[in-house]
């Protein structure tokens, strides 16, 4: 009998179960295609306060982001069967899977930007949760932490932005906004709107300067790198700018922010890919030239633009993925994935090695492969579109360096000469590791000779790009011409760059020890490493340990507003009319007055007491004199009382060696001032309320009940004892309370009462 | 009337707050006993001074008339009385305070804050146990 536990190793009806989850959503799509007209349109009420529907819109373009994120889905699931065989934590990576192709599916397929939003916003959270799969290693955490910090914080600055642009348009449906935004004049509102929706899209597409996320997102099991980080997610926002092409595609600004980011992208990222050894950090590097030369795509006018972006997204996901899986299968067989221990694996590896030939002969864009047809129709758009001279080579040296990175993942690993320290012992992984490159790079092979099965696909997503009208550009069939001349030319630039990959890596290396550590990426660890050093700072003045300083926090937190306040209003109260005082209350008043200065200026803590005391003494006085015996007596007793319990503490403390005062300056000016603040500003208050009108209601309905209803003449008891007494009841209970609260403090001195203390003044 | 009370309020106030930004734990005691004097004052003067009449209905009569207002009287006393025992509670404490600390210097209690400069917080961070970054991959 077996014991299952729910960390227990997958069987593999598991695994298929699992990955019934997306077959079943690629024969949804594949149905839908089949048989529905295309748009589609669904919606349901949400929000309906808010104007918010789940709107859901689905045209060439949704259908053909619908077509890899379930394809690749497919592959994925079947290939982290067999990746994360038996890995404790397998059911949790289907699991974010699942939920990562919901959250995708519904991100290419929403009609309403913030249903969009929300989406968007999924895919990051689970980006993170698959980034740091392997939550145990500190590299994950870290990279985790940096993809969510960056796509999370470009997902906000979006929210900002179709906020800003549904307001603006009045529209927040994507079908809507495409058509209104173009009648629109150029407003400063609508750029800034457009500006927020860039940055979004550029770094959820890992454009510059924000690129630098993706490499380091390399540290998820590689399912999740070929799925997300090559296939997909990354994808969004090109998808996004696609989407909005039509609404902004008039704009200079826009094209040439899309054109010049797009073109710096791909130059840098191939540039970096010379700098790495790890494999899948290389394939990375070209996935960010790949997404540059996407969105410079977008930014071209003319319908084959819009098809090139079509056929390049396609065929991206048809190789990169594969390639991805490749490097799985090396670290799953060989063990590391450094290419500098890596060769002639081909012997170990067969299937995994022709799976990485068909891969690299469409990203190098060999004649047969989908990668050269894809290629035939950029090269087609670039001629049509005025594009900038930087534009065109930045796709030169793509075009070169994607045939090295080609070279490297497909010959040097895998046919030539093993280098000294190199791995010996490999092994080929089961169907589920060999099945799914080999598959998806079988149907790039079968696309690459056969272009027109794909042509509908291409042209419905173009069409959804330029709606304009379809020209002849969508309706020509796709047929490459080899260019021989510049195909071989190209070949020839590949394999120089191929064979002088060590000597540029180091002279890479050499260049960036003198450029130093300059970039995005230190910019972004600086800013991490500056967020809790300032919190700190902060901290340590605001919170540092001292009694006085944080009095002087609470008061002046309390002082400065009110202050403010009544700065503000200072028109709005007027000044009591001044009168000449009883002399009686005159000279009680000095006596709190004589008191209060003296508690201030003595340094004996019995003189202090004196002083204190003859300010309460003072204070009866007036009461007294202002026509409250009762209040006066009170506060003679109560005063009495309290001189002779401190009196009683000064004696414990003298017992103790304590009865000097704390030295300290006599005169403390920033206390002074702090006081003087606080006391002005609660004087003034009072004398702001004191010129306003008093409503009297309540104290002569005590005046008029306190005899007939109450039988009492002393109105002040009365209302004590009678009208409030629940009052009374209560400041009893306080009187009692604190002296229940006191009793413990107090009895645990008796008890250590033997124990002198230690470092008392003498 | 109101401007005597305004002066021995503005005066008892400030040297209360005075008291309580002190050092000394007994004078902060000491202190929160003159701001209640203070609000006490002023707790009086904003139900208006007019009569010095005390609030007692003569004989005979059937309502109070021109006399003090005798609701904040009836408040002030209240607040008399939970004064007294608030500062007599708080000086319980700082004799517990000053038992268990050994002190009765502000600075110098510093069981729950680290004094200033020392780097308790946040951790300092060890060289050593920091991880390869950005990840070269797993050689």
């Amino acid at each position: 009998m077996t014991v299952t536990t729910p960390n227990a190793a997958m069987s593999v009806a598991g695994r298929a179960l699992f990955t019934l989850a997306p077959v079943t959503a690629l024969a949804a799509v594949l149905w839908l295609l089949a048989t529905q007209a295309l748009p589609l349109t669904l919606s349901w009420v949400w929000i309906p306060a808010l104007d918010i529907e789940l709107a859901f819109r689905i045209d060439g373009l949704s259908a053909l982001m619908l077509l890899m994120i379930t394809g690749v889905g497919v592959a994925v699931f079947v290939y982290a069967g067999g990746y994360l065989s038996g890995h404790p934590d397998q059911k949790r990576a289907y699991l974010l899977l699942g939920l990562f192709m919901v959250a995708m599916i519904g991100c290419v397929t929403a009609d309403h930007v913030l249903v969009l939003f929300v989406f968007w916003e999924g895919t990051s959270l689970l980006s993170f949760l698959l980034v740091g799969f392997y939550h145990e290693r500190q590299e994950s955490r870290r990279s985790a932490q940096q993809s969510l910090l960056v796509t999370g914080t470009g997902g906000l600055v979006l929210l900002a932005g179709f906020i800003v642009l549904g307001q603006t348009v009045g529209s927040y449906r994507l079908s809507e906004i495409i058509v209104l935004v173009p009648t629109m004049e150029v407003t400063p509102t609508l750029t800034l709107a457009m500006g927020l929706i860039l940055v979004g899209a550029f770094t959820k597409s890992a454009q510059f300067p924000f690129h630098f996320w993706l490499p380091n997102a390399m540290a998820a099991p590689t399912p999740v790198s070929a799925y997300l980080h090559s296939a997909t997610m990354v994808k969004l926002g090109v998808y996004l700018l696609a989407r909005l092409d039509p609404a902004f595609g008039e704009w200079p600004l826009w094209v040439w922010l899309l054109k010049g980011v797009g073109s710096v992208t791909a130059a840098w990222g191939m540039v970096l890919a010379l700098r790495e050894r790890d494999l899948k950090r290389i394939l990375a590097w070209s996935t960010v030239a790949t997404l540059g030369t996407l969105v410079v795509l977008v930014g071209l006018r003319g319908e084959s633009a819009a098809l090139a972006v079509g056929a390049l997204l396609l065929a991206h996901a048809l190789y990169k993925a594969p390639l991805f899986f490749v490097a799985g299968n090396i670290d799953h067989g060989a063990g590391p994935r450094l290419i500098d221990r890596l060769g002639g694996l081909r012997r170990q590896m067969p299937w995994t090695a022709a799976a990485a030939l068909l891969a690299a002969a469409s990203l190098a864009g060999l004649p047969l492969s989908f990668g050269f047809v894809a290629k035939d129709v950029i090269s087609e758009a670039k001629s049509v579109g005025e594009v900038f001279t930087f534009a065109r080579m930045a796709n030169t040296v793509f075009g070169t360096i994607a045939v090295a990175v080609a070279g490297i993942t497909a010959v040097r690993v895998f046919w030539l000469r093993p280098p000294p320290g190199a791995v010996r012992q490999a092994h080929e992984g089961g169907a589920a590791l060999v099945l799914p490159p080999l598959v998806l790079g079988l149907v790039g092979l079968v696309l690459g000779m056969f272009p027109l099965l794909a042509q509908d696909l291409l042209a419905g997503a173009a069409m959804a790009m330029s709606p304009a009208g379809a020209g002849t550009a969508l309706t020509a069939p796709l047929d490459p011409q080899p260019d021989v001349g510049s195909l071989l030319l190209g070949l020839l630039f590949g394999a120089t760059v191929f064979l002088l990959w060590d000597r540029l890596y180091r002279g890479l290396e050499w260049l960036a020890g003198r450029t130093g550590r300059i970039g995005m990426s230190s910019i972004y660890e600086r800013t991490l490493a500056w967020i809790p050093r300032v919190a700190a700072g902060i901290t340590r003045r605001a919170q540092n340990g001292s009694l006085p300083v944080y009095v002087a926090w609470v008061l002046a937190s309390v002082a400065v507003p009110l202050a403010t306040l009544l700065w503000l209003g200072r028109g709005q109260w007027t000044w009591p009319a001044a009168e000449m005082p009883s002399a009686g209350l005159a000279g009680a008043a000095s006596l709190v007055i004589l008191g209060a200065v003296f508690a201030c200026l003595m340094r004996d803590r019995l003189v202090v007491l004196l002083s204190v005391g003859l300010i309460g003494y003072g204070s009866a006085v007036m009461f007294l004199f202002l026509g409250a015996p009762d209040v006066a007596y009170t506060q003679f007793t109560m005063e009495t009382v309290f001189v002779i319990v401190a009196a009683a503490v000064l004696l414990k403390l003298r017992r103790m060696g304590l009865d000097r005062a704390v030295p300290e300056p006599a005169w403390r000016p920033g206390a002074l001032a702090l006081s003087l603040l606080v006391a002005s500003v609660l004087t003034a208050l009072l004398l702001a309320v004191y010129a306003t009108p008093f409503d009297p209601v309540l104290s002569e309905f005590f005046g008029e009940q306190s005899v007939p209803a109450a039988y009492g003449r002393n109105v002040v008891n009365v209302i004590l004892v009678d009208f409030r007494a629940l009052d009374t009841l209560g400041e009893v209970a306080v009187v009692v309370l604190s002296l229940l609260a006191a009793l413990p403090v107090l009895q645990a001195w008796r008890r250590r009462a033997r124990t002198p203390v230690a470092g008392g003044r003498s | 009337m109101i401007w005597a009370v305004a002066a021995a309020l503005w005066v008892s106030l400030a040297s209360g707050v005075y008291l309580c930004l002190s050092r000394d734990v007994f004078r902060v005691a000491l202190g929160l006993a003159v701001v209640g004097a203070g609000v006490n004052l002023a707790l009086l003067a904003s139900g208006r001074l007019g009569s010095v009449q005390p609030a007692v209905v003569p004989k005979g009569q059937p309502f109070l008339e021109l006399a003090s207002n005798p609701l904040p009287q009836a408040l002030v006393l209240t607040a008399i009385v939970i004064g007294f025992a608030l500062v007599c509670f708080s000086l319980a404490l700082v004799l517990g305070l000053i038992r268990d600390a050994g002190t009765d210097d502000a600075l110098e209690l510093r069981a729950a804050e680290p004094v200033p400069g020392n780097d308790i917080k946040p951790p300092a961070t060890d060289p050593a146990h920091e991880p390869e970054w950005p990840p070269e991959g797993r050689a």
